[in-house]
């Protein structure tokens, strides 16, 4: 039986709040044939912005392409663009009120307090999907290259899809416990493929980013049979390098200041190459030199310029086989 | 003793120490480490911890003859001190809760390193106890938490004479706390959980602060502590034991009842108000008779929140 392609957006969550308002949670849904499910998850954290915009790029693409070519859509898509809508109206990370990480809530249960009911009718609504992607957007100190994060206990299923993404690195990441609780763990761990991206910076976009991460998500949802094998998209140009524990290097402050970088972000780095400084606002005192340990590529780095001691700078991701 | 666990630098202020209380006969480790404050607005925790200070300092000052500290005690009142200062949960700069931070680690982030420090301090205690509140929307009976305990535990959990021990199972937020790094060692560990986040309850705190002594008098750390008889018996709950009533609608929650007292199934123990019109739309009774161990005390609720919670006696 064909199905009559839509777009709409509707309310999958709801919830009374004390005074006179209802908390609502929104996604749109494209629907073409009945072929592939796939989901777009974004804004679990309020202060990431980048993937509401990807959202709102791939309405722009899939609505030209039901008016174009509506049978160039075989199955559906849902965009979840605002899952944390308290967080992202009002620039908090967390789930206000609650004070609580969405994305250590998960699975979530069906009764209860808000962060779980929350969770729970997030993972209800994602069930069975075909592919979830799950955008973040690092935080406000940190600025990341497009990359894909993920667990160990997945990379079989997952590092295949990683690779078709378009996107510049794929981090393996060894199994924490406290990651149990986020929706990519509790998604693949019930059957359901999850890919978590990082990019970007909080509280910003970074439009040529999202577009490369559009490309990617087209890519790849044509290779899964959503999109019809006839259709022409736009071209995938990016390569992702794997990284891991073993290669990838953390340089923390040693000690307080303000931190001024001298090197571009995602850029080749070499060895004791100066990446930044760490100055006082209160003389013309250098009070340290931030260098690169080891040839790689600058993948992290900071953009909030006040550091703490301890406080993560940069990453740099050494070329595997690479001098270290 | 004063001593300073860590000194840290600052961006733009003079650094920062977190101190803590070294009292009693030399050691190579403290018997007893108690920790208040990972989170910067639990005070009844902090403020229990500085008079407990005070009071074994004025011990070893001989200001009570009858009592003798035998062994060497460690108190860090607040860990996270800038939160305490700023008022805040989390520490202050990038919201991060301390208490997510362990085992730590001496060259990853500030909250790690804080982390390593007062695990590196407190770790080979005998006795290791961690004092919080529940959030400052909510009130806890004064208890005893432990999680996944050994009998041991189990055991000496009733020398603090607390009237509720309540026992969990782990979570995997868990095993990121300092409670957890403390399993790991040889010795007991103990959470004690009073009152409301964000004010001093002196009942509450009094009531912890003799248990706390008493507990040092049960345990030999202080010589010559008079054990009262309780006033009521120490109840063991395990989670099934727990039944929590959750706001079947938002609204504004008024209750004037105390937690601590014993409660019929069925008694009304507070109203659920329309916010905007005015009238009460929910009665809120107990589900069990049992000992009443949690109440909201923040009025406003969302649908679903956490109204009450009340223990059946096994």
């Amino acid at each position: 039986m064909s199905v009559l392609p839509t777009i709409q957006t509707e309310t999958f969550f709801t919830i009374e709040m004390p005074y006179c308002e209802r908390m609502e949670i929104r996604r749109t849904v494209i629907t073409g044939g009945n072929g592939p499910r796939v989901a777009v998850v974004a804004g679990i954290h309020g202060d990431e912005l980048e993937g509401l915009y990807v959202c709102h790029c791939l309405t722009v693409w899939l609505q030209e392409l039901l008016q174009k070519n509506p049978a160039g859509l075989l199955g559906s898509v849902e965009l979840y663009p605002a899952v944390n809508t308290l967080g992202l109206d009002t620039l908090t990370r967390g789930l206000p009120v609650f004070d609580t990480d969405l994305n250590r809530a998960f699975p979530g249960s069906g009764s209860g307090p808000l962060p779980k009911r929350l969770a729970d009718a997030v993972m209800h609504a994602l069930a069975g999907a075909d592919l979830v992607v799950d955008i973040h957007a690092s935080n406000i100190y940190l600025r990341e290259i497009p990359q894909v994060r993920i667990n160990q206990e997945f990379e079989e299923l997952l590092v295949p899809i990683a690779r078709r993404m378009n996107l510049d690195m794929i981090w393996l990441h060894g199994a924490s416990t406290v990651l149990e609780t986020t929706v990519a763990h509790s998604l693949n761990s019930s059957g359901t493929p999850c890919l978590v991206v990082e990019m970007g910076v909080g509280m910003r976009i970074t439009p040529d980013y999202c577009q490369q991460l559009v490309t990617g998500l087209l890519a790849t949802w044509q290779q899964m049979g959503l999109l019809a094998p006839d259709l022409v998209l736009p071209e995938t140009s990016h390569t992702a390098l794997i990284a891991d524990d073993s290669n990838v290097h953390y340089l923390n402050a040693q000690t307080s200041g303000m931190f001024v970088t001298t090197a571009s972000h995602w850029t080749d780095v070499h060895r004791g190459q100066l990446l930044g400084t760490i100055v006082s606002p209160f003389s013309a005192e250098v009070l340290s030199e931030v260098r690169s340990p080891v040839d790689g590529i600058l993948f992290t780095l900071r953009e909030y310029p006040l550091v703490y001691e301890g406080s993560l700078m940069a990453r740099v991701m050494a070329r595997k086989g690479g001098r270290s | 003793m004063i001593r300073n666990l860590l000194c840290m630098t600052a961006p733009v202020r003079d650094g920062f120490e977190i101190p803590c209380h070294e009292i009693g006969p030399s050691s190579h480790h403290p018997a007893a480490a108690l920790v208040g404050g990972l989170h910067g607005d639990e005070i009844n925790g902090i403020f229990i911890l500085s008079r407990l200070a005070d009071f074994l300092n004025s011990v070893e000052a001989g200001k009570y003859p009858e009592l003798k500290l035998r062994k060497r005690v460690l108190i860090i009142p607040a860990v996270n001190v800038l939160g305490v200062n700023l008022r805040t949960r989390t520490w202050p700069f990038d919201k991060t809760d301390i208490n997510r931070m362990f085992p730590g680690s001496t060259i990853s982030e500030t909250t790690q390193r804080i982390a390593y420090a007062v695990l590196e301090a407190t770790k080979r205690a005998d006795y290791r106890i961690d004092i919080h509140t529940a959030s400052t929307d909510f009130e806890e009976i004064p208890q005893v938490r432990l999680y996944d305990p050994s009998d041991q535990e189990r055991k000496s959990a009733a020398l603090f004479g607390l009237p509720a021990v309540m026992e969990r199972s782990l979570s995997p937020v868990f095993t990121t706390t300092l409670m957890y790094s403390w399993k790991v060692w040889p010795g007991q560990s103990f959470m004690l959980r009073v009152g409301q986040g964000g004010t001093v309850q002196l009942d509450h705190c009094q009531r912890v602060f003799r248990s706390l002594v008493s507990f040092l008098g049960r345990t030999g750390v202080l010589e010559g502590v008079q054990i009262a008889a309780e006033d009521e018996e120490v109840c063991f709950f395990d989670k099934p034991s727990g039944f929590r009533v959750f706001a079947e609608k938002a609204g504004t929650f008024v209750s004037d009842r105390q937690v601590g007292r014993w409660v019929r199934a069925g008694q009304e123990l507070g109203y659920i108000y329309d916010s905007f019109g005015g009238n009460v739309i929910e009665k809120v009774v107990s589900p069990v008779a049992g000992l009443l161990t949690g109440i909201r005390r923040h009025p406003l609720l969302f649908e679903g929140d956490l109204v009450l919670r009340v223990n059946r006696k096994g």
